[in-house]
């Protein structure tokens, strides 16, 4: 059986694994853009700040490839797949024959379509080089530019916080993380960089890039002119399907999969930010790419692409961020619309920075956000995933002495 | 193997495996000199009170496959396969947080420890004793309980133990042996569940 799996960031590294150890014969190969071994994207913003070194980023040992045999054809893009002749074709005009294929080629980021992105020193920040290139940039850098609120523009900020310099963030909801948090959440997140010196701008976008060779300030669109050594673009991403033949395999904003992470053709799977599955809060398809949903479901492609049939329940979109002196711990759907019909309950305790809200839909908990006291956390992201119906006393979730224990009804 | 296993029904709240767990995980391995050490040494097996109030040691389960081993961005988490030990590397660990958002037993704390370098706030969860295990002793919570409510054994002598003591309550007449003495923790827990529906703050 050749085994070929696109991509070796998490969900494909996973999904290799899985396969080898149900299948020792099977021929894997890898393909992948990145020359970096398998790393840990979501610590590159530690890079930044300073508090992890590159050289801890590798998930997986040097002699990962060698040691569970498989063929790594790094460096190489696919450049197309042609599903009717079972055949992968690359960048370097390879064509790769295969059994079972996995899309795993994860997510890009959203380009910002304004005049002088081309200047150096405007960065995205998705890959190890990404960081690399802001940390030497950094040396002449006063002023940084951070687009966006989301979870990489956060990050970025909180990064460059800690390396001394001064920051501005451009947002476009009234708080930052507004794709985790609810407002009061974010609310305490924003006071808390902002204590922390850095500079917000509601509302405002860039317009343009202007500078000589390295960007130099930026224009707004209220008119007024920023400063800038360092910008940063965190416009979210999106799933990474530009080589995929989509009258073949289908997509809506990700590539459509079933409950084997199978896609409509058969015997191709895709797994990670490029898929898109139901979603267990949202009761909803939906895309979460986030890396423990790619742990998820590389695994689960890999177990079914090596012929045990394994059937994913679905994702669940959930984040965990330290932020100075708050921990904020988030899952599911945290600000439902009205017209959800969704039950909210709020505890609070501002002298003790504590806050907590959960959502229900009927007897199900279906979203929560956790700031400060998260331990328990897990307890509650679990039962969001097992869709278990609380029957009685919803409030004692909410109490800080909440524990599993008290779930044994 | 030999493992901790967990009977709920006999926990009545004393904490003091908290306390033994403390010092076996301290740096002097002594109680008297271990509450004066900095990092002050934490248990890792908590004491939580359920929906009644009756106790209930709450320890890592040591799961496989481990969901926050799955969820550890640094690779800190990894399984010893002789004692069934999930063990987290204080080096590697970069308190994250995520194993904190994996857990589903909620079993894992955030805090500096003796074993971590100085100064470094590390994830800390049970680690079956494995030093203790290694000298030949066993888990220092279940040295410590009084009652039965952690033993160190055979998973599977347990539940035959389990499975008689049920039998001989309701075998007529099989043994004149005299019944288990575990009636006790039935009654005590029914008074807390009994107090706790009538909303009395008093036993």
């Amino acid at each position: 059986m050749r085994h070929v799996i696109i991509g070796n960031g998490v969900a494909g590294v996973h999904a290799a694994e899985t396969i080898r150890h149900l299948d020792p014969q099977a021929s894997i190969t890898i393909i992948a853009g990145e020359i970096f071994p398998p790393y840990c994207r979501p610590m590159i913003s530690l890079v930044l700040e300073g508090s992890v070194q590159p050289k801890q980023l590798p998930i997986r040992a040097p002699d990962f490839y060698s040691r569970l045999d498989i063929e790594p054809m790094t460096g190489t893009r696919v450049s197309e797949i042609d599903v009717d002749n079972r055949e992968v074709r690359t960048s370097r005009n390879d064509r790769v024959a295969y059994d079972r294929l996995l899309i795993a080629s994860g997510a890009e980021p959203r380009p910002l379509n304004v005049p002088g992105t081309e200047l150096r020193n405007i960065f995205f920040m998705r890959s190890e080089g990404h960081v690399n290139g802001m940390i030497e940039a950094l040396e002449n850098a006063r002023h940084v530019l951070i687009l966006g609120g989301g979870l990489v523009g956060f990050k970025a900020a909180y990064g460059f916080l800690h390396r001394g310099v001064e920051v501005t963030m451009l947002i476009k909801s009234a708080y930052p993380l507004s794709m985790q948090v609810d407002p009061e959440a974010g609310g305490m997140v924003l006071d808390e960089l902002v204590r922390h010196g850095l500079h917000v701008r509601v509302g405002v976008e860039v317009t343009a890039f202007e500078g000589i060779a390295s960007v130099e300030r930026a224009l707004l669109s209220d008119g007024s002119t920023l400063p800038c050594d360092i910008a940063v673009i965190g416009k979210g991403v999106f799933p990474a399907t530009s080589f995929i033949p989509t009258d073949r395999i289908h997509k809506d904003l990700g590539l459509l999969v079933n409950e084997h992470l199978e896609t409509d053709v058969p015997d191709v799977f895709a797994a990670g930010d490029v898929a898109e599955y139901f979603d267990v809060a949202r009761d909803r398809r939906w895309v979460n790419a986030i890396w423990p949903v790619a742990v998820e479901q590389g695994r689960i492609a890999g177990f079914n692409m090596a012929g045990r049939p394994v059937t994913y329940l679905g994702s669940l979109g959930r984040n965990v961020i330290r932020v100075f002196d708050l921990d904020v711990l988030s899952a599911g759907v945290v600000e439902p619309p009205e017209e959800d019909g969704c039950e909210v309950m709020v505890h609070r305790d501002l002298n003790r920075r504590f806050y907590r809200k959960l959502v229900f839909r009927q007897d199900r908990l279906v979203g929560m956000v956790l700031v400060n006291r998260i331990e328990q956390g897990g307890v509650l992201v679990s039962l969001i995933q097992q869709q278990r119906p609380i029957l009685k006393d919803k409030e004692r979730l909410l109490n800080p002495r909440f524990n599993v224990a008290q779930l044994t009804l | 193997m030999k493992e901790v296993i967990v009977h709920p029904e006999r926990c009545v709240g004393c904490m003091q495996c908290m306390a033994a767990c403390a010092t076996a995980h301290s740096r002097s391995g002594n109680l008297l000199s271990a509450i004066c050490e900095i990092p002050i040494p934490k248990s890792r097996v908590h004491v939580a009170p359920g929906l009644y109030d009756e106790g209930f040691p709450n320890r890592c389960r040591h799961c496989d496959p481990a969901p926050c081993e799955l969820a550890c961005l640094p690779g800190a988490i990894s399984r010893d396969r002789r004692t069934a030990t999930v063990l987290i590397d204080p080096d590697r660990c970069i308190n994250c947080a995520s194993c904190a958002m994996a857990c589903p037993f909620g079993v894992i704390r955030y805090h500096e420890t003796c074993a971590a370098p100085a100064g470094k706030t590390v994830a800390v969860k049970c680690d079956n004793c494995v030093q203790r295990q290694a000298q030949g002793k066993i888990p220092a919570c279940v040295e410590i309980c009084k009652t039965g409510a952690l033993t160190f054994e055979e998973k599977s002598e347990a539940l035959r133990r389990r499975t008689k003591e049920m039998a001989m309550r309701v075998s007529i007449g099989a043994d004149q042996r005299e019944i288990p003495g575990a009636e006790g923790f039935v009654l005590l827990n029914a008074l807390k569940r009994s107090r706790k529906e009538v909303g009395a703050s008093e036993l």
